[in-house]
């Protein structure tokens, strides 16, 4: 029911439909009181004390602070925590989708026993709360001597990013026709070749959906991250921003420029690549 | 699943990597993270220390109070760990890393560096809570009384700080009818409201009362001075507080007491130090102990436990010059207003060193908060009836039942 | 929309110089890394927490002592906040289950529409979704702020200041203050999912349904809804097993606080094992939100495949 029509028409009709230009006003109106906490918590951290506490909600600032930015940066050290949430993500998410596709790829194109045995206890996993777990995987992750290291926190977020990948890897390997492969296999190529040379070329649009999908969710992830991280020095972004709300949080210029600097890369990441994110989101959920 | 335990083999190899080597001759210290002033008197301390001990390094390594904790009970698991670590003396915190063996007795080294003829009474008696040994040395004392806004009580003619509670109340009231909330606490975190519970129990109950209920070797609901405190508390909560206090921190409180929005706020030595820089007028604000009728100052001490695991001697050498008269004297004011050492004195003090100086010396004993008294798990339930009581969730008249129902149940 | 018959491709077995070269060999290299870890990281700490229910443990201390069901009694009998958490998990859930996805079913059908700058409207519906949800939580601390926030500021401005409410300190109304900056964040993943769904509505059938005169309630009363039925389905589990989940914005806005009248399970059994150190206590909570979510996983599971086959896989 994709509408290709002209705006405000019904499909099929070309006169303007009153309650079409009714509804689109409820909807800007609707939009503008959604955008609006993020516009007042960018306009916060734009102002000093002062301002906050003597002038209107969405009053803008008497002066552009900027200084709050600074401050967050340096008190909160969120250099330290940025580039550890740069470490954390880009390292977390490229290996955990190579060894997604690695078994996806296995478990749709190679006959292995107990195959569909492993691909349904990786669909289970795809909505497991690991928020029920964090006591074990303490213990676990404490149990091989990786509390305070990424490697602790890389190992979960793998486990727990894995289920829904190799589930919407599996669906697409699963379509691919079989002539693409055949010939490679004539030639005597190995698996490993047919799944580098073959597979992952022409699933790119898939990876690149997956790739953002999870960027996004390990760069918000909080929970693990609050009972494997015990060090500041070690923090993420998410948990350097709930130390800084519990040590400044009276400081509402610098506290609201925390959390611009937090989800700024996240919403680039997600405005840049909107199509992909949408598409990863939804293959997994929907298939239409 | 061989696989699997190969993994965990080669993650827990990779892991042990990043740990750095232990030196002989290295003295490590795990701290929860020191005020800049504290920092700075730190590093000065030990590097005398290793001049004066050529070969010994000292490393200190901080954190945030919770992942201290954390920390520390990581270490406690695995024999690994510092040699020397802070720790809040109370019976719910040095108490359980005591009995889980985390501490070494220190009576020997209280013999051989004579340290109780320096140290202040007040601060030794916080090495004596574990019998039969003593287990830490002294690092930091902390009272915490009731700090007051001057103006506001003259304006509602208040001539001068309450003695009694009876006094305290009423001064209470006559704030009230001045349209002057007496009191302001954070109640997003839960232990500052807990502040008043503990001192009204104190009040209530006497000193030997209260520390049987902290104790838990008399019961709540048995006890009426409990479910007094529990109504006086409520009384506070409903009548001489700003409102609303549930949802903002003590941050936020202090930042409402500094604009007069209330007359008073029951706080540790250190807000002085937040109140000489955040205020224009610090001189406007005066400190009075909150009036329990007992002869105990509501505070709390701070030990560095020696690791039984760890380098004890070298430990101790160490500790031996930190509450040294010289060291004591030269930082005074960075470990807290005053120092562990009752040799020392200090220089320029002002309105704040004067009143707390008053105060460290009037009293000889003080009872500790809550929090620090308690197992964890009935600090939580005491947190939630506190917070029930003031949030009118809960009637004060059947708090301590609650409390006592649930030590009752916990086995 | 390509189908393909299901057989794998079985490599002849040519060479023996080398394992590695056999068919089966190479997918176990394959699949080995991804189902290690998947297997130590989530399914091993998922049976660990049924294991560690029936034990007393510090988590620290190398005892574990067997208890059987006394954590289990503990909970259900003695510990004053479990039903409270149980309580407000099931309200949450009843709620998530309804509000987020009407609101973004509603969203759905409006942008669905010939509607100029829709792609912009969706993108700000959506937006809240990608923020982590602890800066969600930390957004709307401060805008429920009050003195200085946005609500108690716009009530002033309008001069409604004697109804400030204590947004996120009075029992009464903190869970559902938390749950409005859930709803502000989740609306739009049902909205992306129902847009996805109505892209699967016949054109032509709701043109034909319209030319013969149904009018606008009748076409989605009788075309769409009925077209969306799985779309539905899958949104309301999805909806579900998300509110089951609910722990950084409940962590982040009050910690369960004011006097435990915002705990939830999750967070729950989070406080017992990792504050007040009780593993077993701890993991009793944990295995009760579990159950209840493997009892909507499973069930969910086994209809998407009967669905799924029912569809012929088509993608």
């Amino acid at each position: 029911m994709s509408a290709a029509t002209a705006p405000f028409r019904q499909m099929g009709s070309d006169r303007i439909d009153p309650l079409l230009v009714v509804l689109w006003i409820v909807l800007i109106v609707l939009a503008l009181i959604w955008i609006a906490p993020a516009v007042f918590i960018v306009s916060t951290s734009l102002k000093s004390t002062q301002d906050v506490m003597g002038g209107g909600a969405f009053a803008p600032p008497t002066k552009v602070y900027w200084q709050n930015y600074a401050s967050a940066w340096e008190r909160g050290r969120f250099s330290t925590t940025f580039l550890n949430s740069v470490i954390v993500t880009f390292v977390k998410v490229p290996i955990g989708l190579a060894f997604s596709a690695m078994a996806a790829y296995a478990l749709s194109r190679i006959k292995l026993p107990y195959g569909k045995g492993f691909l349904a206890l990786f669909v289970f996993g795809t909505m497991l709360p690991f928020q029920v777990m964090l006591a074990p995987l303490f213990s676990v992750v404490n149990g091989i001597g990786a509390i305070n290291t990424f490697i602790g926190l890389w190992l979960p977020y793998i486990a727990f990013g894995v289920p829904y990948q190799v589930f919407i890897l599996h669906g697409f390997f699963k379509e691919v026709p079989e002539e693409l492969s055949e010939a490679a296999i004539v030639d005597g190529a190995s698996h490993f070749t047919i799944f580098r040379q073959v597979f992952l070329p022409i699933s790119l649009p898939v990876l690149a959906a997956l790739f953002i999908l999870d960027f996004v969710a390990t760069w918000n992830e909080f929970a693990m991250a609050l009972v494997i991280l015990l060090n500041n020095r070690n923090w993420t972004l998410p948990l350097a921003l709930m130390g800084f709300q519990g040590e400044f949080g009276s400081d509402y210029g610098p506290l609201n420029a925390a959390i611009v600097t937090t989800v700024v890369p996240a919403v680039v990441v997600y405005l840049i690549f909107q199509r992909y994110f949408v598409g990863g989101l939804t293959a997994g959920a929907v298939k239409g | 699943m061989k696989i699997l335990r190969y993994t965990i083999a080669i993650a827990g190899a990779l892991a042990a990597l990043t740990t750095a080597n232990v030196r002989a001759d290295e003295l490590v210290i795990w701290s929860r993270t020191n005020g800049p002033a504290e920092d700075k008197a730190l590093k000065q301390i030990f590097s005398e220390f290793e001049a004066a001990n050529p070969g010994v390094t000292i490393k200190m390594e901080t954190r945030s109070v919770d992942e201290h904790k954390s920390a520390l009970r990581i270490a406690a698991a695995s024999k690994a760990g510092p040699d020397l670590y802070y720790m809040w003396a109370g019976l719910g915190l040095g108490g359980e890393f005591v009995k889980a063996g985390m501490s070494a007795p220190v009576d020997e080294y209280y013999a051989k560096y004579k340290w109780n003829e320096r140290l202040r009474p007040l601060a030794d008696a916080y090495t004596t809570l574990y019998p039969p040994n003593r287990h830490g040395v002294p690092y930091q004392l902390n009272g915490e009384a009731i700090y007051y806004n001057k103006e506001l009580f003259k304006k509602a003619g208040i001539a001068q700080p309450p003695q009694s509670y009876d006094e305290l109340v009423a001064a209470a009231a006559k704030l009230k009818q001045a349209g002057i909330p007496a009191i302001t606490f954070g109640g997003s975190v839960n232990w500052h409201v807990m502040r008043l519970m503990d001192v009204l129990l104190e009040t209530k109950c006497g000193a030997k009362a209260h520390d049987a209920l902290i104790a838990m070797t008399v019961k709540w609901s048995e006890t009426t001075c409990a479910t007094d405190a529990f109504n006086e508390f409520h009384k506070w909560t409903s009548e001489y507080t700003l409102k609303p206090f549930m949802s903002y921190d003590q941050t936020q409180s202090r930042k409402l007491f500094e604009a007069n929005r209330a007359a008073m706020m029951l706080e540790g030595d250190w807000m002085a130090n937040q109140l000489r820089t955040e205020t224009k007028t610090p001189q406007e604000f005066g400190v009075f102990a909150f009036p329990t009728g007992t002869d105990r100052l509501y505070g709390f001490g701070v030990n560095f436990y020696i690791n039984p695991n760890g380098k004890k001697d070298l430990a101790a050498k160490f500790l031996d010059y930190f509450v040294s008269d010289k060291v004591q004297q030269e930082n005074l004011g960075a470990f807290g207003p005053l120092g562990v050492n009752k040799n020392v004195a200090p220089k320029n003090p002002d309105v704040f060193d004067k009143a707390w100086f008053g105060l460290f010396d009037q009293y000889k004993a003080s009872f500790v908060n809550g929090d620090q008294g308690f197992p964890l798990d009935v600090t939580t339930e005491y947190w939630r009836i506190i917070n029930a009581v003031a949030t009118d969730t809960m009637e004060s008249g059947k708090a301590a039942a609650a409390l006592q129902a649930f030590i009752d149940k916990r086995g | 929309m390509v189908v393909v018959p299901s057989d794998t491709i079985v490599l002849p077995r040519r060479s023996w110089r080398d394992g590695l070269t056999s068919a089966q060999a190479q997918g176990w290299i394959l699949l080995a890394p991804a189902l290690a870890i998947y297997a130590g990281f989530a399914l091993y700490p998922m049976i660990e927490v049924f294991v560690l229910s029936f034990q007393k443990w510090n988590g620290l201390s190398p005892a574990r002592e067997f208890v059987g069901f006394a954590n289990y009694i503990f909970i259900f009998r003695d510990d004053p906040v479990f039903w409270m958490a149980l309580g407000n998990t099931v309200i949450w859930t009843a709620l998530a289950i309804v509000i987020p996805p009407i609101l973004g079913f509603l969203l759905a059908l409006a942008l669905n529409q010939a509607l100029p700058g829709r792609n912009a409207l969706r993108a700000v519906f959506y937006l809240p979704v990608v923020i982590a949800p602890i800066a969600v939580a930390t957004m709307w601390k401060w805008m429920y702020d009050p003195f200085f926030g946005l609500f108690s500021t716009l009530l002033t401005d309008i001069g409604f200041q004697s109804f400030i409410p204590d947004w996120l300190g009075n029992r009464r109304i903190a869970l559902y203050s938390i749950f409005a900056g859930y709803v502000w964040q989740h609306a739009g993943f049902s909205m992306v999912l129902f847009l996805a769904g109505l892209q699967g509505v016949s054109d032509s059938l709701v043109e034909a349904a319209r030319m013969d005169g149904a009018s606008r309630f009748q076409v989605l009363r009788y075309v769409i809804l009925p077209a969306l039925r799985t779309t539905t389905t899958v949104v309301v589990v999805l909806s579900l097993i998300q509110s089951l989940r609910a722990f950084d914005i409940v962590y982040g806005m009050t910690l369960g606080g004011p006097a435990q009248s915002t705990q939830m399970l999750a967070l729950w059994a989070f406080t017992q094992s990792m504050q007040i150190h009780d593993f077993g206590r701890g993991a009793a909570v944990a295995v009760v939100l579990l159950l209840m979510t493997i009892a909507v996983i499973i069930p969910y599971l086994l209809w998407r495949a009967r669905n799924d086959k029912a569809q012929g896989r088509s993608a």
